[in-house]
């Protein structure tokens, strides 16, 4: 039967841009979340956002080009051109741009703009609106640049689906390929983090504050009282396996099983029917390694505990689970960001830690890695869980890309 | 993965601004009434226009209590309405009857701007904003309160593509009833009108100061107008072995993109003719076997003209013969629920024999010379075809054929 493969990877985290730099702060544990300095955060509770630093999208982007480009506009491009370069692509030379296409899921991707705009309308008045905001405000104005830029022409799409943003785009792209409807697509999430929305989160307590431990990104700890925002982008190329490899291509992953679910009545079988489906889909029982989609809230996390627990039995206690998030923060399309880390824990065979956890929860009964773990990953369960009753998991398994 | 799964349509459900239920939609449509007044939701003094396609006479309390209207935005509560009617329609309204195998996937435009328009608009006064009014924000929102309310419990998405949204989504939803994910989806969207989008659409100057008049040499631009569509997507295996109502099979699609302009169509309307082409391609159709083109159809100068030329690039001499229609003209441009209640009127044409009319179309221009049919006629109509375009380039046109093709 087809199946979709992963060959190429692009990333920007807070823990820098290109695959490389993103791996060496991974495996080091280097801690991605700062105070924040590029907006004001003296009216809410917290201080502290994953944000991207040391971007140049002078790297990737003309000059004159870049000025017309919202910053989520230019990490979506950014992030596919070295997609699409990592996986030795060049459109209208391997694959015609008809065939090619992008699927992103967009994190708030044109708020930014939306902001300034209507802050235009309400202080200024009708008068003197600024027409070169309204395209960008826009979730999809960050694939479509992408697309206008690298000369992508077929199958278009943005999605947003809470905290499972990026999956939900994943799959789709899965669907269209496996549908003969593209034979390369990029495909992943997109988040710019702002004052706006970093302030929407605070309003909704939802966020990491100090309550005497530090203002920390700490999944599955004991003393967890929210998330930390974050922004970045990973974005990934896929193809159909037999494509692949008849083009002798580098495969990081084969997507083994997806599956998403919705709520039902209670929240940890939801998230276990999400975590079976993909195993069953995958013909597996367990896994090397979980990525967990621990975002340190206090709900969430436990939730993703106890559907792990639900559908890996006492099989959740054994298989090592780290969130990257400890690291990066969270952004409701981080899953692209985290695909990119999978691929790279497969292919160089260790596990980054959870940094920040320091007291077991009860409630969250796992293997957490504290410290990198060095051990061969050929499969890997990469869960997603959101606020709203969306889960979802994937299975990941080693391609033939291994260093 | 299961083979040849076909996808049928078994409810349908509405709400704008010519009517709340699909019965007074497909009365208008069959009578060319405009649903085109002046806005009253928002001030618009200083704008070019005041134009819009607002749903009047809405009461929230009519269809949900106090508690539930603190964490719905306008539009969630369209789609709702929309959704409920689509799955007593589909007979799906006991969530009992839903479950696992049931998923949405909605388009979404605007979403909840217009609950954060009045968080912000009191922040900026210097006020402290209800913190819920932020909760619809998330254009995922709908989706999710669709799916709790039904007990759809299959897989998820919403679609931002701006206006090809909620036509991407009947698209994508007929992909996962075909690959086996599920076997029923809802599908379509809902739009609420905000001041953001309607202050965005008039700063490109591509609002018409009177109601829109797609085709028409008269057009200055598009009306933009609001509501939802849902539609039940069922596989047809399924449907069939329940016995229900069949208003038509998604034959095909096709999703593209231009990578073009941000906002302007490619101007000779090659890349919209390639679109249109794979759609009906996909479907195993003729263009001479299109009994009726639902057009995006927008009025503004540029849209009517790029698609008028695809449209000829598509059926070359035949082009003249085809009825072409906007449905716009009536119900305004509804962005992300658009493409859902134009796939509606579209299989309303094929249930009720009838093309629906481009209302207050007098005459054309040098390049938008087709039949863009003014008044609704009777006619066999087997299949259609239906585009949405969007900024960024985003083009999505569906085909569908009648339910015993």
């Amino acid at each position: 039967m087809e199946a979709v493969v992963i060959t190429g990877v692009g990333v920007i985290s807070p823990l820098g841009t290109g695959k490389e730099a993103f791996w060496q702060g991974l495996v080091e544990g280097r801690n991605g979340i700062e105070e924040i300095a590029t907006f004001d955060t003296t009216p809410v509770r917290s201080k502290k956002g994953g944000l991207v630093q040391g971007f140049n999208p002078k790297d990737f982007i003309r000059p004159l080009k870049i000025r017309r480009l919202d910053r989520a506009s230019q990490f979506a491009i950014a992030a596919s051109r070295m997609a699409l370069e990592d996986a030795s692509l060049t459109i209208g030379e391997d694959v015609t741009p008809e065939r090619t296409g992008i699927i992103l899921g967009s994190g708030f991707c044109g708020v930014v703009s939306s902001e300034a705009f209507h802050r235009g309308q309400v202080l200024r008045g009708p008068g003197d609106l600024n027409p070169i905001l309204f395209p960008n405000t826009v979730p999809n104005a960050a694939a479509s640049n992408a697309s206008i830029e690298l000369g992508i022409k077929g199958p278009n799409s943005t999605v947003v689906q809470s905290f499972c943003t990026a999956e939900a785009a994943m799959l789709f792209a899965s669907q269209q390929l496996l549908a003969k409807r593209a034979d390369v697509i990029v495909t992943g999430g997109v988040d710019e983090l702002s004052a706006i929305l970093y302030r929407g989160w605070n309003e909704l307590r939802l966020t990491a504050w100090d309550a005497g431990e530090g203002e920390r990104s700490a999944p599955y700890d004991l003393k967890r009282n929210g998330f930390v925002p974050g922004e970045g982008a990973g974005i990934m190329t896929l193809e159909r396996r037999t494509d692949a490899l008849q083009r002798k291509a580098r495969i990081y992953s084969q997507i083994l099983g997806v599956a998403q679910t919705g709520g039902a009545t209670h929240p940890g079988e939801g998230v276990a029917r999400a975590i079976s489906g993909a195993l069953q889909r995958g013909g597996m029982k367990t896994v090397d390694f979980i990525d967990g989609a621990g975002n340190a809230s206090p709900r969430l996390d436990r939730m993703e505990a106890e559907g792990l627990s639900f559908a890996l039995s006492d099989r959740s206690l054994d298989i090592p689970i780290s969130s990257i998030k400890s690291m990066i923060g969270e952004g409701i399309a981080s899953g692209g960001v985290r695909i990119a880390a999978d691929l790279l824990i497969m292919e160089q065979g260790v596990i980054p830690p959870t940094i920040n956890y320091e007291y077991s929860d009860p409630l969250c009964g796992l293997r957490i890695v504290r410290e990198g773990l060095k051990t061969p990953v050929r499969t890997i369960l990469h869960t997603g869980i959101s606020l709203d009753g969306t889960y979802m998991a994937i299975i990941l398994g080693r391609g033939n890309g291994i260093s | 993965m299961e083979d040849n799964r076909r996808v049928v349509i078994t409810g349908m459900g509405v709400i704008c601004a010519t009517g709340s239920t699909v019965a007074q939609f497909l009365a208008a449509l069959q009578e060319g009434r405009q649903g085109i007044k002046e806005i009253t939701l928002f001030d618009c003094t200083g704008y070019p226009s005041s134009m819009g396609a607002q749903i009047d006479g809405y009461e929230p309390l009519d269809f949900f209590d106090k508690r539930e209207l603190r964490r719905l935005s306008r539009d969630d509560q369209f789609v709702l309405i929309a959704a409920h009617e689509a799955c007593a329609d589909a007979g799906l309204q006991s969530t009992a009857r839903n479950g696992e195998r049931s998923g949405v996937c909605l388009g979404v435009g605007a979403g909840g701007m217009r609950s954060a328009e009045a968080y912000h608009r009191q922040l900026l006064d210097g006020k402290r904003p209800r913190p819920s009014l932020l909760l619809p924000f998330v254009p995922s929102y709908a989706t999710d309160r669709l799916a709790e309310h039904f007990g759809f419990q299959g897989p998820r998405a919403s679609i931002t593509t701006a206006c090809s949204s909620s036509a991407t989504s009947i698209a994508y939803g007929a992909e996962l009833i075909k690959s086996g994910e599920a076997d029923v989806m809802a599908c379509g969207g809902g739009e609420a009108l905000c001041e953001l989008t309607f202050g965005g659409f008039c700063s490109l100057q591509v609002v018409d100061p009177l109601p829109c008049h797609p085709f028409d040499a008269r057009r200055k631009g598009l009306t933009l107008g609001e509501g939802a569509a849902v539609l039940i997507l069922e596989d047809k295996e399924r449907a069939l072995g329940r016995g229900t109502r069949i208003y038509g099979e998604l034959l095909g699609y096709s999703l593209g993109g231009e990578a073009f302009h941000i906002t302007a169509p490619e101007e000779t309307g090659k890349e919209e003719a390639r679109i249109m082409n794979e759609a009906l391609q996909d479907a195993g159709v003729r263009p001479g076997e299109v009994d009726y083109i639902n057009a995006h159809g927008t009025g503004t100068i540029l849209n009517d003209q790029v698609e008028t030329l695809a449209i000829k690039a598509v059926w070359g001499e035949e082009a003249h013969q085809i009825p072409v229609s906007s449905t716009k003209s009536m119900i305004g441009h509804c962005l992300g629920a658009a493409g859902g209640l134009e796939a509606v009127a579209s299989l309303l044409a094929i249930q009720h024999h009838f093309i629906p009319p481009t209302a207050g179309f007098e005459r054309g221009d040098e390049v938008c010379d087709l039949d863009y049919c003014p008044q609704p006629k009777s006619t066999e109509v087997r299949i259609t075809l239906s585009n949405s375009f969007a900024f960024g380039g985003n083009c999505t046109t569906l085909v569908f054929g009648r339910g015993d093709l």
